[in-house]
């Protein structure tokens, strides 16, 4: 119960919305690892789908993910809505900060990166997920790599995709490291330099992989 | 010099208010922002007007009881510079300057520039203290403190809470405030004891008088007169977890 109401007051609400916006990191860490088996060829990239397809841990990770997901958008939204509350009148003149400030596009743009990822993620998974079932010469195997092939050769679904990632990179690009601050883990002048840095690397990595997997479609399958 | 304002003029709390224009003659370079805007008010008192209401005390940037919005920034453009410590040899002849009140629900307008920051009292009476035995005086160096945690103590105690970091902050946010209390005691031995009902305590005390959460942009850290460090933003964020999980 106090845990609970802990949780609920600013600082908790961030610790969760930091703690669920990391975990959803490596969830796509891992969907990433994943998805570049495609580079490798087709056969490895079906293997890899069945295998987690078929797995029966698959539904409750699904369950698992879409819980993180509602907590940190739950808590996002009510951490904005809270802020436009506490500043009822709006400054006539208003001006960024500047210096040690981390107050970057990445930042003010997170509430609108979060709603256009969630859109995104809609698409996305109707795309793939629920897309055309293609069967491979295996049986009972689905020929995932046709479709994202087929997918992929449309030059504006890939483009838009590419832009979708940027969108991605541009949210971790803040959240990460805010979620380590928010976790209380930069307390230290070295940490903090280290962990920004991760942070901004992490984002580079995992929009910049993604990406890589429509141009490489594209051009080269 | 001659410079141009926009103050922002408001009756009272319960009246709508605007920016009016202003123009500050004969300002001296050598003069700081608050006397330049105290000539200004010698002229409309000659005048017959209502002088333009703002808060100052010590002038010399250590007690925390100035602040206004200078163009859109709180404090005024310098780094680690309360505006009473901001000169007037910082601007040019011909420039408009525009001067308004901290903006937050936590701070209700009392009249022109001047808010009410009592919410940052009553954070400091849920938690801001450190309870002792009455009785004899303890022995002077009786808790032993290396040098450099008395060091971080004092940097986050050098804290004037003059409201800078809410008025900056686009969530209206008093983390950079109350972790500077927070991280000042929870680092010393004589705050130790009461470190986890301090820190929930004052988050309960932010929370309900309506400041926003953090964001983490760090607006607060680069407005701050004191350069009071993001780091103690996240010493709250660090004790609130451990107060939290034990």
């Amino acid at each position: 119960m106090k845990v609970l109401r802990a949780l609920s007051t600013t600082v908790g609400s961030k610790f969760l919305v930091a703690l669920t916006g990391l975990l959803l990191v490596g969830f796509l860490i891992g969907h990433l690892a994943g998805n570049l088996l495609i580079l490798l060829g087709g056969d490895k990239f079906n293997a890899y789908g069945h295998a987690l397809i078929t797995n029966p841990l698959v539904v409750p990770a699904e369950l698992a993910l879409m819980a993180l997901l509602l907590v940190h958008m739950g808590k996002a939204i009510a951490h904005v809505l809270r802020g436009r509350s506490a500043r009822p009148e709006a400054y006539a003149k208003k001006s960024w900060a500047g210096g040690p400030s981390r107050k970057s596009w990445a930042s003010t743009t997170m509430a609108l990166s979060g709603i256009f990822l969630l859109a995104f993620l809609i698409v996305h998974i109707a795309t793939f997920k629920f897309g055309p079932y293609y069967a491979s010469t295996e049986a009972g195997v689905r020929d995932l790599q046709r479709l994202v092939v087929e997918i992929f050769k449309n030059p504006l679904y890939a483009a838009g995709y590419v832009v979708a990632m940027g969108i991605v990179g541009l949210h971790l690009r803040h959240g990460v490291s805010s979620a380590f601050q928010s976790l209380g883990l930069m307390t230290n002048g070295v940490w903090t330099a280290r962990l920004l840095n991760f942070g901004l690397l992490l984002a580079v990595i995992i929009a910049g992989g993604f990406a890589l997997i429509p141009v490489w479609v594209y051009l080269f399958l | 010099m001659k410079v141009f304002l926009k103050v922002w003029r408001q009756a009272g709390p319960d009246v709508t208010g605007r920016l009016v224009d202003y123009t500050a003659d004969n300002v001296s370079p050598d003069m700081s922002f608050l006397e330049m805007l105290d000539s200004v008010n010698e002229t409309l008192i000659a005048k017959g007007e209502e002088p333009i209401a703002f808060d100052s005390a010590c002038r010399e940037g250590i007690c925390g009881t100035c602040g206004v919005m200078v163009d859109g920034r709180p404090h005024g453009p310098d780094p680690c510079t309360t505006v009473c410590q901001l000169h007037m040899r910082r601007y040019k002849d011909g420039d408009t300057i525009v001067i308004e009140p901290w903006r937050a629900r936590a701070f209700p307008l009392i009249k022109d520039l001047v808010v009410d920051r009592s919410a940052f009292d009553r954070i400091i009476q849920a938690g801001g203290y450190t309870s002792v035995n009455t009785g004899g005086a303890q022995d002077a160096n009786a808790i032993l403190i290396p040098k450099t945690v008395a060091d971080e103590a004092f940097e986050s105690a050098t804290c004037i809470g003059c409201g800078a970091c809410v008025a900056a902050c686009k969530n209206a946010s008093a983390a950079l405030f109350t972790s500077a209390k927070v991280t000042h005691l929870s680092l010393l031995p004589q705050g130790q004891v009461e470190a986890k009902t301090r820190v929930v305590a004052m988050v309960d005390a932010m929370d309900e008088n309506g400041f926003g959460g953090c964001s983490n942009e760090g607006e607060c850290e680069a407005v701050c007169p004191k350069g009071i460090s993001l780091k103690n933003i996240a010493t709250l964020n660090r004790e609130y977890r451990r107060a939290l999980l034990s």
